[in-house]
C-alpha cells in the first residue's frame, strides 16, 4: 500500500554549507540520505514531495555541526499481510518463484503454487498447468497475496501466495503486448 | 562519535498522523480485543525507550508477529529504523483478526518445510529455527528442512527423468577453465596481455582479461561445444571452492546468454563442510547425478558419482602452483587440441553413459536406475581385455590389491596376473632392468610405464601404449 505521510529527521550540516543554499543542500541531502531507504513502521520511502517545515538549527559543541529537525512528505510504499500485490516474475526454479513489486521482492514456494502447475526446466523455466493454458515464467505479472513480510535496512521482502481465488498470471510476457 | 548521535532519528509527531490515517483505514472493521490493548499498552512503554534499539527493532513489525507483544520484544533483527519511533501500526493487526487467527491456525499445521527471511516458505510464519541445509546460492536467506529437500530431490528427479535427462556437476579451475591473477603473469606469457590483437583468433576469443577483479581466464578448448551437447542431456550445476563473485563472473563467461545454469551456480561458501564438495546442496537425486571435477579429495562422500578430469593448466602460475615442472601451455604458445581434448573425449563418456540409462532395451523401472552402476560399467570397459603384471611397481610391503595403481586398473576393468604367461598383455613397470620387464621384451608384450593407467583413466580409452615407455 503507498502512503503519502510527514515524516521528521534530524539532520546534521556540516559549517561549510551555511550560506545562501542552506536550504537547498539540507533538502539534497535528505533525499540522498531518506530515499531508497526502509523502515519497518513506514516501509520503503519512494520519494519526498515537499518540505513542511525547517526548525530551528542546534549547534553541537565542539564541532560546529549544526543539526536541523527537518518535516517532510513523501510516499511510502509497505506491504501488509493480506494485501494483495501485482507483481512481475524475476526469477523460477524448482522451489518455487522470485517476484518483485517495486522496491519489494516476494517469493512464491511451491507450495502456495497451484498444484496443478507442475515446474518445467529448460531454457525458459516455468510453471505451466498440465493443459498448458496458464504458464509463469519470467516476466509474467501475477498477483498475489501476501503472507509474511520482512523489512531490512534496504530491503522488504515478502512470502508469498496465488494459491487461492483470483490470484496468478494476469498476464504472458509472450501474450501480452 | 558527533556525526553518528546528531543524525539520529527523533520521535515524528507526524508519525500519529500516519498511524491514526491507519486507524481510520483499517479500524473501522476491528474487533478490539483485550490483548491487542496489551499491545498499545507495551508501545507506550516502548515510548520512553526509543534510544534503546534491542529492545524496539522488533517493534518495527508488530503487526506481522500477530499482535503477540512478548514474541515480538525478544526478536532481534536487523531494522534499521530510520524513524526509531515506536511502531503505531500494531492497529494494523486491528484490523485483520480473522487473518491473526487463520495464520495461528497454520502454525499448528505447518511443518515449516523451509525458512526464508526469518519466515516460513508455506505459512509466512516467523521463523528463528536455524535447522536444515542453507541453499545460498538460490537465495541468501534460504533454508530448507532434510524432508523438504528430499521432497523436492524426488519431484525433480522424475521430472528430469521425463524430459531424459541427467544432473551434471562441473567444476570451474582445471577442468572448463583456468585462472590466472594479473600479477603472476610471467614475463614470457605477458604476449597475451601485451598483444592481444596478434593473437590467433581461436586464442583471443578464449582469452578474458578481468581487470576488476585481477584475473585473466582462459577457456579450455571445446568447452562451448561440451557445454552445448551436455545441456541437452543434462541439467548443469556449477560447483567450485572459489569465492561467490569469482564463480558468477565464470558462469557469465562460459555462459553469457544465462541459459545453461540459471542460479546453479555453487561457490565455496555454500558448501556445508569446510574445504568439502557436497551432494547435499545439489536438489538433485543422487543416483542421476554425474561429477566433472580433477580433485578427487573434496568429493568425499561422492567418489562414485565423480569422473576425474585431467587438469588443464594453461597458466605457468597454475602449473607452478602444483608443482609441475614442465613448460606451460603459454610458455609453448600452444593449446590443448580441440578435437582430442579432455572435454572432447569425456562428452563421448557422458553420451554413452546417458545412452545406457535410457536405454528402452533395459526392462528395469527407470526410477530405481543408478547412473553411478552405468558409471561403473562404462569405465571398466576402458582396459577391458587386458591382462596385466605389475613389476617394481608396488612395494613389496605393500598388498598388492590395496594399491593405487592396482585399484585404478581394476576399476578400469583390467585383470592381472603375477607371471608373465600367455594371457598377459601389459607388463606395467617403473624400469626395465626387472626380470618380468626382459620377459615382457622378450615375448613382445607392450611395457609400459604406470602413467599409462593414468592416461586410460583421464582418456577413457586405451592410450598408445608407446607413448610410455618404461625408462631404464
Amino acid at each position: 500500500m503507498f502512503f503519502h505521510i510527514v515524516l521528521e529527521r534530524n539532520m546534521q550540516l556540516h559549517p561549510r554549507h551555511f550560506g545562501r543554499d542552506l536550504r537547498e543542500k539540507l533538502v539534497s541531502k535528505l533525499m540522498k540520505d531518506v530515499e531508497g531507504t526502509c523502515s519497518g513502521r513506514h516501509g520503503f520511502i519512494v520519494a519526498i514531495t515537499g518540505i513542511e517545515s525547517v526548525g530551528k538549527g542546534l549547534i553541537r559543541d565542539g564541532t560546529g555541526f549544526v543539526t536541523f529537525p527537518v518535516k517532510y512528505q513523501c510516499v511510502v510504499f509497505r506491504p501488509f499481510k493480506g494485501e494483495i500485490l501485482e507483481a512481475v516474475v524475476t526469477m523460477v526454479n524448482k522451489m518455487g518463484f522470485f517476484a518483485e513489486a517495486g522496491p519489494v521482492q516476494i517469493f512464491v514456494s511451491n507450495h502456495l503454487i497451484p498444484d496443478d502447475m507442475e515446474f518445467q526446466s529448460g531454457d525458459v523455466p516455468n510453471y505451466t498447468t498440465s493443459d498448458g493454458s496458464v504458464k509463469i515464467q519470467k516476466e509474467s505479472e501475477v498477483r498475489l497475496k501476501i503472507i509474511g513480510t520482512r523489512v531490512d535496512a534496504t530491503e522488504i521482502f515478502c512470502i508469498g501466495t496465488i494459491k487461492d481465488d483470483f490470484l496468478g498470471v494476469i498476464s504472458d510476457p509472450g501474450t501480452n503486448a | 562519535m558527533m556525526s553518528l548521535t546528531a543524525d539520529s532519528p527523533v520521535h515524528s509527531s507526524s508519525s500519529d498522523d500516519f498511524a491514526a490515517f491507519l486507524d481510520a483505514e483499517l479500524d473501522s472493521a476491528s474487533d478490539v480485543s483485550p490483548e491487542l490493548d496489551e499491545v498499545e499498552n507495551g508501545e507506550a512503554e516502548g515510548e520512553e525507550e526509543v534510544e534503546d534499539e534491542g529492545n524496539d527493532t522488533g517493534d518495527g513489525d508488530d503487526d506481522d508477529d500477530d499482535g503477540s507483544i512478548d514474541s515480538s520484544r525478544s526478536k532481534k533483527r536487523k531494522i534499521e529504523l530510520i524513524e526509531a519511533a515506536v511502531d503505531p501500526q500494531s492497529s494494523v493487526s486491528r484490523g485483520e483478526p480473522a487473518e491473526t487467527s487463520g495464520a495461528s491456525l497454520a502454525l499448528d499445521v505447518c511443518t515449516h518445510p523451509g525458512v526464508m527471511g526469518g519466515m516460513c516458505i508455506r505459512c509466512g510464519q516467523k521463523v528463528e529455527d536455524e535447522s536444515g541445509v542453507a541453499f545460498g546460492y538460490i537465495h541468501k536467506n534460504l533454508r530448507l528442512a532434510d524432508d523438504e529437500v528430499a521432497r523436492l530431490r524426488d519431484k525433480d528427479l522424475k521430472n528430469l527423468l521425463r524430459h531424459k535427462k541427467l544432473i551434471l556437476v562441473l567444476d570451474l579451475d582445471h577442468t572448463l577453465l583456468n585462472s590466472t591473477r594479473l600479477a603472476d603473469i610471467s614475463a614470457e606469457e605477458s604476449y597475451l596481455k601485451d598483444q592481444r590483437e596478434v593473437l590467433p583468433d581461436a586464442l583471443r576469443n578464449n582469452l578474458f582479461k578481468l581487470d576488476w577483479i585481477h584475473m585473466m581466464t582462459k577457456l579450455r578448448p571445446f568447452v562451448h561445444t561440451f557445454l552445448k551437447e551436455a545441456s541437452s542431456l543434462f541439467e548443469m550445476y556449477i560447483y567450485t571452492m572459489g569465492e561467490r563473485p569469482y564463480a558468477l563472473e565464470m558462469a557469465s563467461l562460459l555462459d553469457p546468454g544465462g541459459i545453461y545454469f540459471h542460479s546453479r551456480v555453487i561457490a565455496q561458501s555454500d558448501s556445508t563442510r569446510r574445504h568439502q564438495k557436497g551432494l547435499d546442496v545439489v536438489l538433485g537425486q543422487e543416483s542421476a547425478v554425474l561429477i566433472l571435477d580433477d580433485t578427487e579429495v573434496v568429493w568425499g562422500k561422492h567418489r562414485e558419482n565423480l569422473i576425474l578430469m585431467d587438469r588443464y593448466h594453461f597458466f605457468t602460475s597454475s602449473c607452478r602452483q602444483f608443482g609441475l615442472k614442465c613448460k606451460s601451455l603459454t610458455e609453448q604458445k600452444s593449446d590443448e587440441n580441440e578435437a582430442e581434448g579432455a572435454l572432447a573425449s569425456v562428452l563421448g563418456v557422458l553420451q554413452r553413459i546417458h545412452r545406457l540409462f535410457f536405454d528402452p532395451e533395459r526392462g528395469d523401472n527407470i526410477m530405481e536406475r543408478d547412473v553411478r552402476q552405468v558409471l561403473k560399467t562404462v569405465r571398466k570397459e576402458v582396459l577391458k581385455g587386458c591382462k596385466i603384471v605389475f613389476t617394481g611397481v608396488i612395494p613389496i610391503q605393500c598388498q598388492p590389491e590395496n594399491h593405487h595403481y592396482w585399484k585404478l586398473a581394476e576399476k578400469l576393468g583390467a585383470t592381472f596376473s603375477t607371471e608373465v604367461d600367455e594371457s598377459v598383455t601389459h607388463v606395467v613397470s617403473m624400469n626395465d632392468k626387472t626380470e618380468k620387464s626382459r620377459q615382457a621384451l622378450r615375448e613382445k608384450k607392450f611395457l609400459v610405464h604406470p602413467r599409462w593407467i593414468e592416461a586410460a583413466n583421464y582418456l577413457w580409452r586405451k592410450p598408445p601404449e608407446e607413448n610410455f615407455p618404461v625408462s631404464s
